[in-house]
């Protein structure tokens, strides 16, 4: 190949350095300026009269996403929103608790009980599990991460009702990834059940509004979780200083960037959170639980067995269950309150179909 | 026999040959190889034992660590392989293994040097001489600062702190634009998975020194304007080590019957040591054994051969009176760093990596920089002049910029002369690296009184050095409850999590200080 001469090369920098710039400006013209969390104090949650509405039945079972079209009382304006679950089909209990057993059973019994998850995992869809993977200090024993059996066990239901792909993720707040996800076990029982663990790596990360933000109105948040056909929530049941527990409203944080201006008015800005990020379901792993020092851990005696897998399609119902299992009232926990004040869900256990089911074993 | 007129036109055209070819091949493997060791450096999985291999076969680092701690370390056994090499070859290391030198010649600027130019003068080949004798004069007293100018630690840092992380924020750069185009994104996110996190890191490395480093290093290599290979001829202390030990070397540059005194020879000897006016004869502490002049000669003049004996001593090379003052030169710069206020009252941030906290801690580091690249969570930073100018470059713990994660013990593992023990996981826990204090009045609970307990909540240790306690606060006329974190001192350790992960901007509500009580060790 004959040299090329300075002059010629000097060309094809500019020609690569402005296409570059250049799409970036495109690029910056689509996206929206980044707004820092705004200056709030501490404003008090509007106590607004208790929100008794039921999540609605639907007549036929749901499946999979793009229920727009189905849907009655989605609050949502915009298709850039997680879609708010619909319930659970007829027929089917609100929300499952099973007991007893191998952590992979305990969420297999859960599902079977649920009615199937091929009521909410179409042919070919595409599946993000978000389980908590918060840091790479110790073992699964330790309960400060979710039960790599649990996610394990998820995996392959998802895969056995025809999901396209699989991908578990999180990023940890102590370690890095990678080592994260081999020090908690969960890569390995992703890995054995034919899912992939995935990365969320920096240039995926979009600015999106938050229409029905009460203190938060946009957040940067990772692009795929906002477009996967279905996200699975899995958190693992902590005792958290701040939060009072750590659930499946907090363990979302694990999908936006700026966490630290989270934790001002941290109840509202999780239902905030939750409104833009709605999982389709929510797992709430209580095979371990972590009565105190949370959400770090590392003193195996504030570990509690319980053998227990909470599911709902109702994030609020979800951790009301699971604060009960502390012995907590659910609207004392800040975020509950807040979220079913948004609508989001409901904390009134009693007036919920719950079915509990357990390993006959 | 002075020659300061040699008039040398180091023409653009290099000869080649099959030698040359083996040569060349060999340098890139080598530079190949130290540049893979690198970027495997970040991986949790590779021995650190074998990824310090490059610094431990290092000589000038092995001895100088020898003269400062008066105990030989069973992995620096690897140098001596060098200096064997070095003592039947002579410096075939800067001429064949050496990646500083690979890349001074892969970067060369033959074409930018003024044709005709006259070379820099012989005598300043000494200047490395009188480096690397201070360099060993400092460290029999204690002292390791010089370090720094070692070749190996050069291209190591210059890579760890400025090369990769502005190769890696042109890939985000690169990687952000073309994920906006529809049809591209797909590849974008293929190409992230395979190159992140072996190559590239998941999160942006950040260092202080990243402007610096890069600096100095195309300083050395914007030196080759005036020559080539000007850093190992003039200024490298390695150089002049292995060139002191390439007196007696076996294997020697000789010229033979059939030189017709064409001078091609001298004109493609890259260190200029081939001399017209002594018959061409070259100096053996100056010869990288490049072959180069091998390949040149259309005659047959010049071969390598097998001999006893010691070359001549030049006028460059170190005498009595050079080592006498070079001695009182290092004794002086010594003397003059104690009397430095950092020996008396430490910096109260200074930081260092779990297990080397001490006063002997800088008579031990090398400088290599190993530890600051291994580091995760970039939590350890090249030292500057605020922790003491013996310091200079030595890694410290800037918790602001990363915490010391409570499951990594790498820079333990990577360090090529212990300075950094190697810990268990238990024991490594164990360390006090500082003790974190809080400041009230900037703290968001404390000052504020607002709910905020986010270092309580990333505190590692499992029964929490930061603790909460719940209080009534009247202010503004309603009053609320708030937790306030507070330290418990005893169980601290200062990894700097806490510091590191406060939301306050700039200066952290709760930071991390030296340990101890002065005048009680910790």
């Amino acid at each position: 190949m004959a040299k090329m001469s300075r002059r010629e090369f000097l060309q094809y920098l500019a020609l690569g350095v402005g296409g570059v710039s250049l799409s970036q400006l495109f690029a910056s013209c689509g996206r929206e300026k980044e707004t820092i969390f705004p200056t709030a104090t501490r404003k008090p949650v509007k106590i607004s009269p208790t929100d008794t509405r039921k999540i609605p039945d639907t007549a036929q079972p749901q499946i999979g996403t793009n229920t727009a079209d189905l849907v009655e009382e989605v609050e949502t304006s915009t298709s850039e929103v997680r879609p708010k679950p619909t319930g659970t089909p007829q027929g089917s209990p609100d929300l499952v608790v099973a007991r007893g057993g191998e952590p992979e059973e305990i969420v297999r019994l859960a599902f079977s009980a649920l009615g199937g998850m091929e009521q909410y995992v179409s042919k070919g869809a595409d599946v993000i599990i978000k389980p908590n993977i918060c840091h790479a200090y110790y073992t699964y024993e330790y309960a400060t991460t979710t039960n790599p059996w649990v996610v394990g066990g998820l995996v392959k239901l998802c895969l056995e009702a025809g999901a396209g792909r699989v991908r578990v993720m999180d990023y940890p707040f102590g370690g890095t990834p990678e080592q994260a996800y081999g020090k908690t076990g969960i890569q390995e029982q992703v890995q054995a059940a034919g899912g992939e663990m995935a990365f969320m790596p920096g240039f995926k990360y979009v600015s999106k509004e938050i229409p029905d933000g009460r203190d938060i109105r946009s957040v940067e948040i990772f692009d795929d979780i906002l477009t996967a056909d279905v996200l699975i929530d899995v958190p693992i049941a902590k005792h958290h200083s701040l939060a009072g527990l750590t659930l499946g409203m907090k363990n979302l944080l694990g999908v936006i960037k700026n966490r630290a201006a989270m934790h001002r008015n941290l109840g509202q800005r999780l239902a905030d959170l939750s409104s833009l990020a709605y999982p389709t379901l929510t797992v709430v792993d209580a095979v371990r639980m972590l009565m105190d020092h949370g959400p770090t851990g590392g003193n195996l005696d504030d570990v509690k067995q319980m053998d227990t897998v909470i599911i709902s399609t109702d994030i609020v119902a979800a951790d009301s269950y699971a604060a009960t299992l502390f012995g907590r009232q659910p609207r004392d926990l800040g975020f509950i309150a807040a979220g079913e004040d948004m609508g989001l869900g409901t904390s009134s256990l009693d007036e919920l179909r719950i079915e509990q089911v357990n390993a006959s074993a | 026999m002075a020659h300061n007129s040699t008039k040398q036109t180091y023409q653009a055209w290099r000869p080649s040959g099959a030698w040359i070819t083996v040569r060349k091949a060999v340098q890139y493997l080598a530079l190949v190889i130290f540049i893979l060791f690198f970027v495997l450096s970040r991986q949790r999985s590779v021995n650190g034992d074998i990824l310090n291999i490059p610094m431990r076969l290092d000589p000038l680092l092995t001895i100088a660590h020898l003269f400062s701690n008066r105990i030989f370390l069973v992995g620096s056994a690897l140098s001596l392989l060098t200096l064997l090499l070095t003592l039947v070859f002579g410096r075939a290391w800067c001429g064949w293994l050496c990646p500083l030198g690979t890349v001074l010649d892969l970067i060369s600027l033959d074409r930018w040097r003024v044709p005709d130019a006259n070379p820099p003068r012989e005598s300043w080949r000494s200047v490395k001489y009188y480096l690397l004798l201070t360099i060993l004069f400092a460290a029999l007293l204690g002292n390791l600062t010089l370090l720094i100018f070692d070749p190996l630690t050069i291209l190591y840092r210059t890579l760890s702190a400025s090369i990769w992380p502005a190769l890696d924020q042109i890939v985000t750069a690169l990687e952000r634009a073309l994920y906006q185009v529809p049809f591209l994104s797909n590849t974008v996110v293929s190409f992230d998975t395979w190159v992140r996190p072996v190559i590239l890191p998941t999160e942006p490395v950040y260092n202080r020194n990243a402007l610096v480093f890069a600096v100095v290093f195309l300083g050395i290599i914007t030196l080759n304007l005036a020559a080539p290979r000007f850093w190992c001829r003039y200024l490298c202390p390695l150089g002049g080590l292995l060139g002191l030990f390439s007196k007696v070397a076996l294997v020697r540059r000789e010229v033979i019957e059939g030189c017709k005194g064409c001078q091609l020879c001298t004109q493609v000897c890259p260190t200029g040591t081939i001399n017209p006016d002594l018959d061409y004869s070259s100096d053996s502490s100056e010869c990288t054994m490049c072959l180069d002049c091998l390949e040149a000669c259309p005659r047959g003049g010049v071969a390598f051969k097998a001999r006893m004996g010691r070359s001549a001593w030049r006028e460059y090379d170190p005498g009595r009176r050079h080592a006498i003052a070079t001695l009182g030169t290092a004794a002086a710069g010594v003397a003059l760093l104690r009397s430095l206020p950092e020996f008396t009252r430490e910096p109260p941030h200074l930081l260092r990596p779990p297990g080397a906290q001490g006063n002997d801690f800088l008579s031990k580091c090398v400088r290599c920089g190993e530890c600051v690249r291994v580091c995760p969570s970039n939590a350890l930073q090249p030292a500057q002049l605020e922790y003491g100018s013996d310091g200079v470059w030595s890694p410290a713990i800037v918790p602001r910029l990363g915490y010391c994660d409570y499951s990594c013990r790498a820079c333990g593992q990577i360090c090529p002369v212990e300075a950094i023990p190697a810990l268990t996981l238990e024991d490594k826990r164990l360390q006090v690296i500082g003790k974190a204090y809080i400041d009230k009045n900037r703290c968001i609970a404390w000052g504020d009184n607002q709910e905020c307990i986010v270092c309580e909540e990333m505190c590692p240790i499992p029964d929490k050095a930061i603790r909460l306690e719940e209080k009534q606060i009247t202010s503004g006329g309603s009053t609320v409850q708030i937790q306030l974190p507070y330290v418990e001192r005893d169980l601290c350790i200062g990894c700097g999590i806490c510091e590191n992960k406060c939301p306050v901007n700039g200066e952290a509500a709760i930071r991390v200080y030296i340990p101890g009580d002065a005048g009680l060790p910790f």
